[in-house]
């Protein structure tokens, strides 16, 4: 082994792959024979000249949408699939959970397809013999082990598919998405036993579209769009970046779709987020934010209530602030006029949001203007990296070893 | 390479053994039972057809001097059957694994692998049958076992060459499968297992039931066994060119091909 080699657990050296679409697909010789010499199929690039590669003892993520090509890259690294041109170089003793459970036979006891599915990734009798306890243990079926999979519940299933996968003990393991198996405690075992993996200075490979577990697990990561490399580096760097460029595609529709409701005496007109001066429709977690609502009245309108009401698009109410609230409540309004509402550092996790403006009579009883969806807008990451959860309460951390 | 390959897997592939045996006859009340029942009830219906409607005279061993024609039909049927069902499971166990295929890197020549060792216990033990019912015919033919087996090697060989080379084919062409069953019917009557060899007319047809691949295998099972003497080295010469060619053509192409069936499935 080179010195060069010695820190790298897999390169990927310009690899392309291309799929055949098929017009019409020949699935028996008579087709195949019919459509000889004929060009009835189109190539799509699903990778397009990739390069990168994996030190030992990192742990390396892969993000791109749906469609980018993250699980034909996680298959040719594998193996599964075969590259048109450039190559693939395992160094590590790899092994990849795509699927749990792959080769299960539901007719066979727990105890057979434990034995049965380590061989197929790879592992020698004697090591299975070894592990075995350990991966029973592990999935905790210990009174099932010798029944039938066919008898066990989906959720059983997969804890046992899961525990044989985790124990193989490779070197190096590829994931696909994090798996979400099994009850709490158990996925709570199965992130301890990645935390494990990592402190033995093992490589993990994680391919996924959920951003959360990319900042919280990897070291580096590359940014997949469309087949190619759009992007390498820190986690934190290329999920801002994968995210906005997310966003931005989304840009076309910005502001009111909103249903409109109420008398109408007193109209929001225009909704506006104002960060630093400058009308937008992105904030980072921590900026200082002002919503300007433009409002114009038909007649004069005695002790109105303005409120905004900001939620996670598709998701409960964060917060829904009024004038009344910071008893602003003027006697009468006439003519037309700005309301500003300022909110100091944000606390608000990245993630697409809603703002819904309603402006009602002192008793909160009549509606004179409710407008849902008055602007939508999109959080990105700022000065917190949490990812959970809804709004960042500004946690201070502190920690006393004692003995 | 797909034997060096099987070597390196060997845990896998007994495993898969053990599978294809335990989950073969699950379900079934008589189970392991119809292994023994589906040749014998052939044995009948052709003996029925040979000795009662059509009145043939039995061959005559030489020289063992048995004349038996439920035996002489079960020495060419068994490792007949072996080999056609062999390569007829394997097809479909390739076929059925398309979600491990797809999901999971291993060596998929250890499918078919498998499934020729799993037939090959159910041979081994349908022989011991046929042996007892010989040593009650009154033919020694202890002797001759341990000749029978380099054969059934050399059988394994030429049947996993075949079953390699076709389940690999019926991943990209359906109609592998179905072109099978009807060259496993002709290869049947084109084998000289309902009758001799000697009753053909045609030089060429009579040839090939005797020197044709699978003729050849059935005639030296009835000479070792049927009429217990050594067949000739031509007769080993051949099925040796037979076994090895066809293993190493069936090897070569799957190993060519399964790269490829994780796309293809």
């Amino acid at each position: 082994m080179s010195a060069e080699h010695a820190t790298t657990a897999l390169t990927v050296d310009g690899v392309s792959k291309t799929f055949k679409v098929h017009q019409e697909r020949a699935n028996s010789l008579k087709q195949y024979l019919a459509a000889r010499g004929r060009n009835r199929y189109e190539e799509f690039y699903a990778l397009r000249d990739v390069s990168f590669e994996v030190r030992d003892g990192e742990a390396f993520g892969v993000i791109g949408h749906n469609g980018s090509g993250k699980s034909t890259l996680l298959k040719c690294m594998a193996g599964i699939l075969q590259p048109n041109t450039g190559s693939v170089t395992v160094h590590r003793r790899m092994s990849a959970l795509l699927e749990l459970g792959a080769g299960f036979h539901p007719e066979l006891s727990g105890r057979d397809n434990v034995f049965l599915n380590a061989a197929i990734l790879g592992m020698s009798r004697p090591e299975i013999a070894r592990r075995f306890d350990q991966i029973v243990d592990f999935s905790g079926l210990e009174q099932f082990i010798d029944t039938p999979v066919k008898t066990y519940s989906s959720g059983m299933y997969v804890r046992l598919a899961f525990a044989v996968a985790i124990n193989v003990d490779p070197e190096m393991l590829l994931i696909d998405e994090i798996l979400a198996v099994g009850d709490i405690a158990f996925q709570q075992k199965c992130m301890e036993k990645f935390a494990q993996f990592r402190e033995e200075g093992r490589t993990l490979v994680l391919v996924t579209h959920d951003m959360g577990s990319i900042r919280n697990f990897c070291d580096r990561a590359i940014w997949l769009d469309h087949g190619n490399v759009a992007g390498e580096g820190s986690p934190t760097e290329l999920v801002d970046l994968y995210t906005e460029s997310m966003l931005s595609e989304d840009d076309s529709e910005p502001a009111a779709d909103g249903a409109r409701r109420g008398s109408g005496e007193i109209k929001v007109d225009r909704v506006e987020m104002i960060v630093g001066d400058q009308p937008t429709l992105r904030v980072q977690t921590g900026d200082t934010v002002t919503f300007r609502l433009h409002y114009s009245t038909s007649e004069p309108v005695k002790t109105p209530v303005f409120a905004v009401e900001i939620g996670r698009l598709g998701a409960a109410t964060i917060t829904a602030p009024s004038t009344r609230d910071a008893e602003l409540v003027p006697d009468v309004v006439s003519g037309s006029g700005v309301l500003d509402v300022t909110m100091d550092r944000i606390a608000l996790l990245p993630g697409p949001h809603v703002l819904h403006t309603e402006v009602t009579d002192f008793g909160r009883q009549h509606n004179y203007d409710h407008i849902q969806n008055a602007l939508r807008f999109d959080v990105i990451a700022g000065d917190s990296n949490e990812v959970n959860g809804l709004v960042t309460t500004r946690p201070q951390w502190s920690l006393e070893q004692r003995g | 390479m797909s034997l060096r390959n099987a070597v390196a897997h060997r845990n896998l592939l007994y495993l898969l053994t053990l599978k294809e045996l335990r989950t073969r006859y699950r379900k079934s009340v008589l189970g392991w039972t119809w292994s023994l029942l589906n040749p014998l009830s052939q044995m009948l219906i052709f003996s029925f057809l040979f000795l009662v409607v059509f009145k043939a005279e039995p061959p005559i061993g030489d020289p063992s001097g048995l004349q038996a024609f439920p035996l002489y039909f079960l020495a060419g049927l068994l490792p007949f059957q072996f080999f056609s069902i062999s390569v007829t499971t394997a097809m479909g166990v390739v076929e059925g694994n398309a979600s491990l295929i797809k999901k999971v890197s291993f060596p998929h020549e250890h499918l078919v692998w498998s499934v020729v060792l799993a037939q090959v216990i159910t041979l081994l033990i349908e022989i011991a049958v046929l042996a007892i019912a010989l040593l009650l015919a009154g033919s020694m033919v202890l002797p001759w076992l341990v000749v029978v087996l380099p054969l059934i090697g050399l059988l394994m060989l030429f049947t996993t060459g075949l079953a390699l080379a076709l389940s690999a084919a019926n991943v990209f062409f359906r109609d592998i499968n179905y072109l099978w069953g009807i060259a496993a019917q002709l290869l049947f009557y084109a084998s000289p297992i309902i009758y001799t060899p000697d009753v053909i007319d045609i030089d060429a047809l009579r040839w090939f039931t005797s020197w044709g691949p699978t003729g050849a295998f059935v005639r030296a099972f009835h000479e070792v066994l049927y009429d217990n003497r050594m067949p000739s080295p031509e007769r080993w010469g051949l099925l040796v060119v037979y076994s090895v060619g066809l293993f190493a053509f069936g090897s070569w192409f799957f190993g060519r091909l399964s790269p490829k069936f994780a796309e293809e499935m």
